[in-house]
């Protein structure tokens, strides 16, 4: 008896082991779930259109009347330029050392920490032109600065305790700042190279004292009380080496503000028998912080652009929980990262084109706008979409939206709700925001370093040097982080929440 | 009779719903964590002393409601979106067809539940600041506390209102916040004082919190009852637009 052999069928199996298909074909299934669905696309192009349209609203809502005119440093910055200067005309090279004794408060209001006494040397009278000088503050030590924009620290001692030597030696172009605290062994600060002295400079000792402002803040609002600041600087053992005029030393007020006007003291020089220096003067030499930032006003949109794309990063992923294709997606690629990878990529990419695109184009034409309404050049130089500050900030507002989209992915992977989704990352992103306005100022500060509001930093066109005393306010646009510092802490609420969303989503059942 | 059968299947709808228990645990406990650490962060340096401190603390110990109503709008957004999600409104309105009955009885529902829960968090917020600062107990302060219970419950209603004209959940919160949270931050932002000042009196958020204020009246944009009354405009308002459509569409 013969039994007929069965013959079993082997199960139909792809060719394609469905773990090793491509991260290719997995980007283009997740991109072809994106654009199918109509009303994402909608939305998508709806907050490209809000973005724009508030961007210009916001511009078109700013405007400035001429004010005082503007001193523009050597760099194209506008800066502050006023000090007592008592100088003399230096041809050629030369050497000019001094003492400083003393440096004490004249306007009652107490000696801000950079008050300024030293030597300088300096292209010409004018305001704005080169220089570079050595000078002794109350609260930062001995300093070399140069240009408006640069600053060198020296040894940190303290004029009250002890007189300060400093010296500053010119050959060419080239400039050399020393520091001694006896006179005899002198120590470099820096060496520096200034471009447009020419060949007659004006050498010699100058006192800058800046403005002080404190700043109450409270729910009642901000009110801040500015001194005007003035102070004395005492030197001894002038010595200048060189060639130079006969007619002795020289009192100017650089850049004097209005004797008429509310601050307006002038500055005195007086000559002791024993060749004692004493200096009061007012003003600064420093780059000016408190022109509005045009950068920033052009970019009033992202804040409701950042919604539209929170709401599509949360369904992306929350509307495939809801309507059950998420099982799909796993059955047909079990490797949940990669689709958690396919899915970040797909929307960072969609987010950040379509932001790109609409902060560009909301930029530019709130740029417009704002040189109509009156920031004109040279207080608000043209800004080139090409270079730095505007192209940091289109292209950061433009991953800042697409790292929302993100965040409210990943987010929306471990809640697998969009109610959820949406209120989390919306009051993660702007809540901060609000609050700092009102909260008390260290806190405030606080909430726009920790919290991911922090990245909106990256908006910022003006540089905060930091030789320059400046209450940071957030109502007044600034957050105490640089711009890329800032959009980092974006990137690490980013790169924390999707290693959540990686640990839950292989440990969950669909 | 009719009115307490449909509020009662409101009620059973709303309190059945973990979520629903979820989210107000959530609108209590951030309101008094958020409040005690705003107070907590009053320190020397920015109030030397009693008198030279210009800080409202009863409005400083309420900044929690400006996150948990957050967590209100989901909760009245939800509560008609998951409906339209699930497919449960239709069973909804073939047992009631009265419309205006339905949405007029889960604003109810919604409304008590959130003035409870709301209650719950601003007293235990005014008994743990008290515990840290010196809050004064006066009329003023009666009011905030009040009026910070009405915002919490009006931001619920518009979440409602919101959800019933789009119909969908995501949609209703991204429009919900955006109006709450956006128009502030670009009104802070403008550089034009006249905007400033039009968008702090007219936007629902600035003007409803302008109720907390115990000091400083007169440096409000709107003062405490017609800023709340803007927030309840906007609810309420929307909340009529919301139903004239529920009751015009199909389900």
């Amino acid at each position: 008896m013969t039994t007929a052999p069965t013959r079993t069928v082997p199960p139909y199996r792809s060719a394609l082991h469905p773990a090793h298909a491509g991260f290719g074909r997995l980007l283009r299934a997740e991109w072809t779930k994106f654009w199918t669905v109509r009303a994402w696309l909608l939305v998508l192009a709806v907050a490209a259109v809000v973005t724009m349209v508030i961007c210009q609203l916001g511009a078109n809502g700013s405007s400035v009347s001429g004010g005082p005119p503007v001193v523009v440093g050597p760099g194209g910055e506008v800066v502050n330029d006023s000090f007592r200067f008592t100088h003399r005309a230096l041809t050629g090279d030369g050497t000019i050392s001094t003492r400083v004794t003393g440096l004490t408060d004249r306007s009652g209001k107490g000696l801000g920490p950079w008050t300024k006494a030293g030597i300088v040397v300096k292209s010409s009278l004018k305001p704005g032109s080169p220089y570079a000088a050595v000078m002794a503050t109350p609260g930062h030590g001995v300093r070399m600065q140069w240009n408006f924009t640069h600053d060198k620290a020296g040894p940190s001692s303290d004029l009250a305790k002890a007189p300060q030597w400093l010296r500053l030696k010119r050959l060419g172009e080239k400039l050399t700042g020393y520091t001694s605290v006896d006179g005899q062994n002198w120590t470099q600060l820096g060496e520096v190279r200034v471009g447009g002295l020419g060949r007659t400079v004006q050498v010699g000792l100058f006192v800058a004292a800046p403005v002080r402002e404190v700043v109450h803040r409270s729910f009642g609002g901000t009110s801040s009380l500015a001194g005007s600041g003035q102070a004395t600087g005492t030197f001894d053992h002038l010595t200048l080496q060189g060639k130079s005029t006969d007619g002795g030393w020289a009192g100017t007020d650089v850049g004097a503000p209005d004797p008429n006007g509310p601050n307006g003291q002038p500055g005195t020089t007086t000559v002791s028998p024993s060749a004692t220096y004493t200096l009061t003067g007012q003003g600064d030499i420093a780059p000016d912080e408190t022109s509005p930032d045009i950068v920033q006003m052009s970019f009033q949109g992202v804040f409701m652009g950042l919604l539209f794309m929170a709401a599509l990063g949360t369904l992306f992923v929350t509307s495939e929980y809801k309507r059950g294709l998420i099982r799909t997606t796993f059955t047909a690629t079990p490797s949940r990262l990669k689709v958690l990878a396919a899915k970040a990529t797909v929307i960072a990419a969609i987010t950040f084109t379509t932001g790109l695109l609409a902060t560009a184009i909301g930029f530019t034409l709130a740029q417009k706008t704002l040189r109509s309404n009156g920031f004109r050049p040279p207080e608000f130089p043209d800004l080139s979409l090409l270079e730095n500050p505007a192209l940091r900030a289109v292209v950061g507002s433009a991953v800042l939206l697409s790292l929302v989209a993100v965040l409210a992915l990943a987010v929306g992977v471990v809640l697998r709700s969009s109610a959820g989704t949406i209120a989390t990352v919306v009051v993660l992103v702007i809540l901060p925001q609000i609050l700092s306005f009102a909260l008390p100022l260290p806190v405030a500060q606080w909430f726009l370093r920790a919290t991911p509001a922090a990245a909106f930093a990256i908006q910022q066109g003006l540089t905060y040097y930091p030789q320059v005393q400046h209450n940071c306010l957030p109502e007044a646009g600034c957050y105490p982080l640089t711009p890329y510092h800032g959009l980092t802490v974006l990137v690490a609420y980013t790169a924390a929440a999707l290693l959540l969303a990686a640990w839950t989503v292989r440990r969950r059942d669909a | 009779m009719r009115w307490l059968g449909s509020l009662h299947a409101e009620w059973t709808k709303l309190r059945t719903l973990p979520s629903t228990w979820w989210l107000l645990a959530a609108t209590v406990a951030l309101t008094v964590a958020m409040g005690a650490a705003a107070v907590s962060s009053l320190t020397t340096r920015v109030c030397p002393t009693p008198a030279a401190c210009h800080e409202d603390t009863v409005k400083l110990a309420l900044t929690g409601v400006q996150l948990s109503q957050a967590i209100c709008l989901v909760l009245g957004a939800l509560s008609m979106g998951a409906e339209y999600a699930t497919g449960t409104i239709r069973t909804t309105l073939t047992a009631m067809p009265g419309r205006w009955r339905v949405l007029a009885s889960k604003a109810a529902a919604l409304s008590l539940l959130t003035a409870v829960a709301g209650a719950l968090a601003v007293l235990s917020t005014l008994a743990v600041a008290r515990l840290i600062l010196p809050t004064p107990m006066d009329g003023a302060t009666l009011r905030a506390a009040a009026g910070s219970v009405l915002i919490l419950v009006l931001v619920t209603l518009l979440g409602l209102s919101l959800a019933t004209l789009l119909r969908d959940t995501g949609g209703a919160i991204t429009l919900g916040l955006g109006l709450l949270y956006v128009v502030p931050v670009l009104s802070h932002l403008f550089n034009s004082p006249t905007w400033q000042h039009r968008l702090q009196r007219w936007a629902p958020m600035p003007a409803g919190l302008s109720i907390q204020a115990t000091t400083n009246l007169g440096r409000l944009a709107i003062g405490p009852w017609p800023g709340l009354g803007v927030l309840a405009a906007y609810a309420v308002g929307l909340l009529g637009v919301g139903g004239v459509w529920f009751r015009l569409r199909d389900a």
